[in-house]
């Protein structure tokens, strides 16, 4: 795969990564155990690429970040929660039959 | 816009596009491969695999993986992540794959395009799938979240029984609601359910003969309306979360108007060479008519595919005959 275009957050690294970011950011929630989280990973990453500079994405394994994982009452993953100014705006959980489309729709508004 | 020119195209990396890569890149035929996420399909979620003939037991990632590196292996390109949005047949007979911007000119393509979970269509599900906060459609996802909790499962399949197995490894209580009396999993999967719900301190409980008519909640899912099929009473069942497995609908929606579908959204094959109303364009997998949709006869769709279309780039107009013994498949 080509070079990692996502950001890693744990609980500690949550405040300054996600909720004082400059840009909004877009948090996936996943765990290995979760195998449609991995099949989301390749079109975060694309999404990623092509939002440079305009969004952040993250994500954070729900199995070892437990904190966030259950501040955000996170019980279905993957979920997506995309947070602009420090507040989520869009929720987006589970992988649809156009994921890489849906996302878009989602995030376009919010970006520049 | 890209156009790049292939001998064989093939829309969506589960069994059935991987097998019939392995056939094609086999037969030195310039392969691509475009799945929409990662090569897998809906196997991928399977923890548990001990239907295939050949391999006692396996789970669903071990054994795609092997898949693929095999593919790969004989010069098959695998792009994932490339959602295919459209198809064209072009004037010069060939087919035109249409990725977004991007277009691949293909001789033949392959739709292996799969199946996504069926919903149940009842009032709440949508509203609390939506929002993550108690409908499910993956146990293996899910069930880690519901530890000391109450769940409702739904459906009656493999899938289904697998599924409520894995869950009663979490939850404190798991209650399994089927529609009919009987189950349509294999039988080793439903003897293996009723004997774990008739264990003393079972924490399972089965419901036959029983529909989910809503999920019910205050801002999380807290219980679901149950109507007994028999008798008609209905009651009020509490619980925590639903995991529903209720079959599965083919990926076909980006086809209409392209390819000829059933009323179900299936994709019209004739059956015996998988050719489509589109020359040039074969389907093979759990998006097609009369599919089993099960592992064993994706990949054998695959195959079935990769070998046919040897004869239509032999002869084209072979694409409108109809099936026949004259030309066997060892024939050609």
């Amino acid at each position: 795969m080509a070079e990692e275009k996502l950001v890693n957050v744990t609980d500690d690294s949550f405040e300054s990564e996600v909720l004082q970011s400059d840009v909004p950011v877009l948090v996936d929630y996943w765990a290995p155990w979760c195998g449609p989280c991995r099949m989301a990973a390749p079109v975060l990453e694309k999404i990623a690429g092509e939002y440079e500079g305009r969004l952040k994405v993250c994500k954070v394994n729900v199995d070892e970040e437990r904190q966030v994982a259950s501040k955000h009452r996170i019980m279905s993953i993957p979920t997506m929660f995309l947070f602009k100014d420090g507040q989520v705006v869009e929720q987006i959980v589970g992988v649809t039959p156009n994921f890489e489309n849906d996302l878009k729709r989602r995030i376009d508004p919010y970006v520049e | 816009m890209v156009d790049t020119a292939y001998d064989a195209v093939i829309v969506g990396g589960g069994p059935a596009g991987l097998a019939g890569a392995i056939y094609t890149a086999r037969d030195r035929l310039k392969t691509l491969i475009l799945e929409r996420m990662i090569a897998g399909g809906q196997i991928y979620n399977t923890d548990r695999i001990e239907n295939y003939p050949g391999i006692v037991r396996i789970d669903g990632p071990t054994l795609i993986e092997q898949m693929q590196k095999q593919a790969e292996s004989f010069g098959a390109q695998i792009r994932q992540g490339n959602d295919v949005t459209g198809l064209e047949k072009l004037p010069d007979g060939m087919v035109a794959v249409v990725c977004g911007r991007d277009r691949y000119i293909a001789r033949a393509v392959i739709l292996a395009i799969g199946s996504s979970y069926r919903k149940l269509g009842v009032p709440g599900e949508e509203e609390f799938r939506r929002a993550g906060t108690g409908v499910s459609y993956c146990g293996t996802c899910d069930a880690p979240f519901y530890r000391e909790r109450e769940v409702v499962s739904v459906g009656g399949g493999n899938t289904a029984i697998e599924e409520t197995l894995h869950l009663l490894k979490y939850a404190r209580k798991v209650t399994l609601v089927h529609r009919r009396e009987e189950f349509r999993a294999d039988k080793v999967l439903a003897e293996e359910l009723r004997a774990e719900g008739s264990k003393p301190d079972s924490k399972l409980v089965i419901k036959c003969d029983t529909v989910v008519t809503a999920i019910q909640g205050d801002g999380r899912v807290q219980s679901v309306k149950l109507r007994s099929v028999k008798t008609g009473t209905e009651e009020d069942y509490p619980c925590d979360g639903v995991f529903i497995f209720v079959g599965m609908v083919p990926n076909t929606g980006f086809l209409k108007g392209t390819v000829q579908l059933t009323e179900h959204g299936f994709i019209r094959v004739d059956c015996a060479y998988l050719r489509t109303s589109m020359p040039g364009v074969f389907a093979a997998g759990d998006c097609r008519i009369g599919a089993a949709m099960q592992l064993a006869t994706a990949v054998a769709d695959g195959v079935n595919a990769a070998i046919t279309m040897k004869q239509y780039f032999r002869d084209p107009a072979w694409w409108h005959k109809p099936v026949t013994d004259e030309i066997q498949p060892s024939g050609w």
